[in-house]
Order: structure tokens, then C-alpha cells, then sequence
């Protein structure tokens, strides 16, 4: 399958967001922000659908309508989007702006299907360099942002007493998430992201009791899962998205298993 | 001697109403502070105080060298899942912030080392934070403070919630740390038996009255213990037993 470019075009990309995807995503599974990542990708979706109502390029309408969506999520306060009924309002109406300008623009039904679940075979070499920098930029910020980032993810007392900006470590955060849902869209589509974004790092939380361990991990399921989900779309012309999404929801659910068996194992040593 | 806290005529009101007003006092260097008094006394507002997080309306808190001095802070609990899957060790290294690479360097994981092996948390190092026991958990926050290599260390009731050993083991911790390496030490507790064992001075506080003095001065003094205990629950339904059985219950023991 390497013979063709589109194929090893998608495995650069696909490795490139997955390791981005993997990183990241252990700080959005800490923040227990799995359904704002969600609703950013929704208004993801509305952003790429105006621009191609205006004409624009749709990673540029992504990362506008994200980046905004973001700030407007950080000035509001992440626990009011915790919140189910704020994350169905944002979410249907960021929708439904998607399906209104993608009327408006007339677009057609190949674009779309594209938005929302993601495609691998129309990534060229621009995508990739743009993919490049955004994974480069995103791993750089998290690397130069790490140890306040992890305080404040997993002990947000510790971070707060400890005279960290914990607000604006928030928005910053929210604002990297939006800069790697824009990037993620174009390959898993706008319904996937958060498949992508969460399911590699929460499957990751029940092999090992390291944070950077969980961040090498978190990567490499999901570039298992992507690379697994690339060769089995090739082969069987099913969707890629599908099998990236069972491959990691598959080392999950094994995950659980293999606590509960450590769990036992354990509860009958100390019986 | 160094004083390392001054705190002069503190005044934090929240919705116009007063709840510390016209506060002094100072901490020196390696000094075990208790600060007693009813709930509602304030107690927690000046320590958040303290940490910066609560901007007095007047006064002035001054550490003894504001750009160097390192504040660690252990609460009552956390809210930790009993799900959350990272490590005792890499809870307390989570304190760790001052290395430029995101990875420790040698220096840090020798001061993670010691202070887990002075805390004596490197025994359940591995194990989950979620899974530790209450007494265990409090020594891992504790850590997680002292790896900062605090000069002030502030416990807002850290032994509340603990057995009498893992309460005695915890001060002891403390201590060790207030005399071996100066810290020094502001602590809030209800337990009179606890501050008469560890304090050096102790502040009592009520809203609006505020005495300090050494411990032998504030405990034995049981007419004023008992009116400042009974004049706030007095407000609140006279109900001393309900809001602060601890401190009621404390009121009459003897000294060790």
C-alpha cells in the first residue's frame, strides 16, 4: 500500500496527530475535559463548514471558530461546560451553524461527509507541513508548559497554593486543545476527535502509575490505533476512523480487564 | 530572631462582613505557630491569606524575603479519586516545579528521594495516590510540600480527619522538619491536646479578639478558652458541641 502517495501521505499525518493526540490527551482526561474537546470539535465542524461557505481555507475557519470557541469556554469557566445542559446547547447550536453554512455555501455532499468523519486520501504534502508545524508547536508548548500543566491537572489545590496561574494555565490549555482539534478534524472528522483525543489516554491510566509513562503509552496506542485503522481501511474500503476508534476503545475495554484482574489478584493477597 | 511572617492589622471582610479585623502577629524562623478558635473564626481565611489567595481589604502580611520565600501548604483532605491512577511519587513530584527540562534532573530525584524517605512515603512510593489510607495520603501532600523546600509550611487542620497515631506521626514529621531545616510552621487545630504537645506559641482567635502568647499561656487560661469557644457558639445556636466537638472536648484536659 506504501506504493501510493496518498497512503504514505496519511501514515505521516495519522503518526503525527496520533503522537499529538496521545500527549495532550492525558492532560484532557486529567482536566476531565473529554466533553469540551468534543464540543471544540463540533465548533471545529461549524468553522471549516463557513469557510467553505466564504471561501476561505477550512483549517483556517477551524482554528478561527476553535480558538474562539475556546477563549469563550475559559472566560465563562470550564465548570459551567462541565456542565450537561451548557455542553448540549454549545454543541447542537455549533451543529447547526455547520449545517447552515454548509447549506448556504451549497457545498457539496463529499465536503461535508469529509467534516464530519474525517478523511485520509485528500491529504497532500501542504497538509502535511501544516501538520508538521501544529504537532511540532502543540508538543513544544506542552514541554515548555509541562510541570505547571501536570501540577495543576492532577492536584489543582497543590498548583493553586503553590501560586501557579492556575486561570490562565486553563485558557492557555483550552487553546492548545483547540489548535490540535483544528489539526485532528481533517483526519478522524469532527464526530471522532475526542475518540482520538481521550480513549488512547484513558485506556493508558490503567497499564501504569506514571504521568510520562501514561504520555508514551497514550502515543503509542494511538499510533497503533492509526496505523492499525490506516492498513485495515485499505484493505477492507471500511472507514479508517471506525477502526482507529475500535482499535483503541479495544485496548481500553482490555485495560479494564487487566485492573480487575490486578485488583483481584491483589485483594487476595491481603485476604 | 529572624522573623519570617509578620502579619500587621490584617482586615478581610467577605459581603461586608468582617471576619478578620486588625490582626498582628509574627512567625520566626523554625517556630511551630498553632492558631486555635472556633469555626468562623477565620482561621483558614488567614491562612488563604497568607497563601495569597484571599486579598486582605487593610493590613500587611510581609515573609521575610517576599521574592525568595517558599510557601508550602497541606489542607484538611484533597478530593482525590479513589480512580486516580498516578503514583505516590509522582503526586509528591508534582510539587517539583522550579527545573527547566519537563524530565527531573539527578539533583531533584535525590531531593524527591529524601524527603519521601523522611516522610517515610517511599515504603507505598508506587502505589496509587486513590489507594493510599488517610494517614498515608496526609503524609504524601506533606511531601509534596516539604519537596519544594518550603520556609513556611502551613497545615489547615492536616490532622483532622486522622487516627490519634497517624495525628501524632504526622506532627512529628513536622516538627522534625520546623527543628532540622527551620521551617517555620503555622497550624491550625482543635485539638488543644495536639497544640499543647507541638506548638511553641499559639494564636487564639474568635472574630474580633485575637490573643497570642505561649502555649502555656493561651491553654491554661480555661475562663478564656471557654469564652471565646462559647461566645461564637453562643451566635450560632449555642450548639459548641455540634460545631467543634473537638475543642469543646479538649477544653478540660490536662496537660501533658
Amino acid at each position: 500500500m506504501f506504493q501510493y502517495d496518498f497512503m504514505q501521505h496519511a501514515f505521516i499525518a495519522g503518526t503525527l496527530i496520533a503522537v499529538m493526540c496521545g500527549v495532550i490527551g492525558v492532560f484532557i482526561v486529567a482536566r476531565s475535559l473529554s466533553f469540551i474537546a468534543h464540543t471544540l470539535s463540533h465548533i471545529g465542524f461549524a468553522g471549516a463548514a463557513f469557510a467553505a461557505y466564504a471561501g476561505i481555507d477550512p483549517l483556517a475557519g477551524l482554528l478561527a471558530f476553535t480558538l474562539l470557541g475556546a477563549l469563550g469556554v475559559g472566560q465563562m469557566g470550564v465548570r459551567m461546560f462541565r456542565r450537561d445542559a451548557s455542553i448540549s446547547v454549545i454543541l447542537s447550536l455549533a451543529l447547526a451553524l455547520g449545517i447552515l453554512f454548509l447549506s448556504l455555501g451549497n457545498v457539496q455532499g463529499n465536503y461535508s461527509r469529509t467534516l464530519l468523519f474525517g478523511s485520509v486520501v485528500g491529504i497532500d504534502l501542504q497538509d502535511i507541513w501544516l501538520i508538521v508545524v501544529i504537532t511540532i508547536f502543540v508538543i513544544l508548548v506542552l514541554g515548555a508548559g509541562y510541570r505547571w500543566l501536570k501540577f495543576d491537572s492532577f492536584d489543582q489545590v497543590g498548583a493553586e497554593a503553590a501560586g501557579l496561574p492556575i486561570r490562565w494555565i486553563s485558557i492557555g490549555f483550552l487553546l492548545l486543545m483547540a489548535v490540535a482539534v483544528s489539526a485532528t478534524v481533517q483526519i478522524v472528522g469532527a464526530l471522532l476527535v475526542f475518540a482520538l483525543m481521550t480513549v488512547p489516554a484513558a485506556a493508558a491510566r490503567f497499564f501504569t502509575q506514571s504521568i510520562f509513562g501514561m504520555i508514551l503509552l497514550s502515543s503509542l496506542i494511538a499510533i497503533l490505533g492509526v496505523w492499525f485503522g490506516l492498513t485495515a481501511g485499505y484493505y477492507t474500503n471500511a472507514p479508517v476512523s471506525f477502526f482507529i476508534v475500535a482499535f483503541d476503545a479495544a485496548v481500553y475495554f482490555i485495560g479494564m480487564a487487566f485492573q480487575a484482574i490486578i485488583r483481584r489478584r491483589r485483594g487476595a493477597e491481603t485476604a | 530572631m529572624l522573623h519570617r511572617v509578620r502579619v500587621s492589622h490584617l482586615q478581610v471582610s467577605f459581603n461586608g462582613e468582617e471576619v478578620l479585623n486588625d490582626l498582628s502577629f509574627d512567625v520566626s524562623a523554625g517556630e511551630m505557630f498553632a492558631v486555635i478558635g472556633p469555626n468562623g473564626a477565620g482561621k483558614s481565611t488567614l491562612l488563604k491569606s497568607i497563601l495569597g489567595l484571599i486579598q486582605p481589604q487593610n493590613g500587611r502580611i510581609v515573609l521575610d524575603d517576599e521574592s525568595k520565600t517558599v510557601v508550602g501548604y497541606v489542607p484538611q483532605s484533597r478530593v482525590i479519586d479513589d480512580e486516580t491512577p498516578i503514583s505516590a511519587r509522582d503526586f509528591v513530584s508534582l510539587g517539583q516545579l522550579s527545573g527547566f527540562f519537563p524530565w527531573p534532573s539527578m539533583q531533584e530525584r535525590k531531593v524527591l528521594r529524601e524527603i519521601m524517605s523522611f516522610t517515610d512515603t517511599d515504603r507505598f512510593a508506587r502505589k496509587p495516590i486513590g489507594k493510599l489510607s488517610g494517614g498515608e495520603r496526609q503524609r504524601v501532600f506533606l511531601a509534596q510540600a516539604l519537596v519544594r523546600h518550603p520556609d513556611l509550611l502551613l497545615l489547615d487542620e492536616s490532622t483532622a480527619n486522622l487516627d490519634p497515631d497517624a495525628q501524632e506521626r504526622m506532627m512529628e514529621l513536622v516538627q522534625k522538619a520546623a527543628s532540622d531545616w527551620g521551617v517555620s510552621v503555622i497550624f491550625i487545630s482543635h485539638d488543644l491536646e495536639l497544640v499543647r504537645k507541638y506548638a511553641d506559641r499559639v494564636l487564639l482567635m474568635s472574630r474580633g479578639f485575637y490573643k497570642t502568647g505561649t502555649k502555656q499561656e493561651i491553654l491554661n487560661d480555661q475562663a478564656m478558652l471557654k469564652n471565646v469557644y462559647q461566645s461564637i457558639s453562643s451566635e450560632a445556636d449555642g450548639a459548641l458541641q455540634q460545631k467543634s466537638p473537638s475543642a469543646g472536648l479538649s477544653l478540660s484536659a490536662s496537660p501533658r
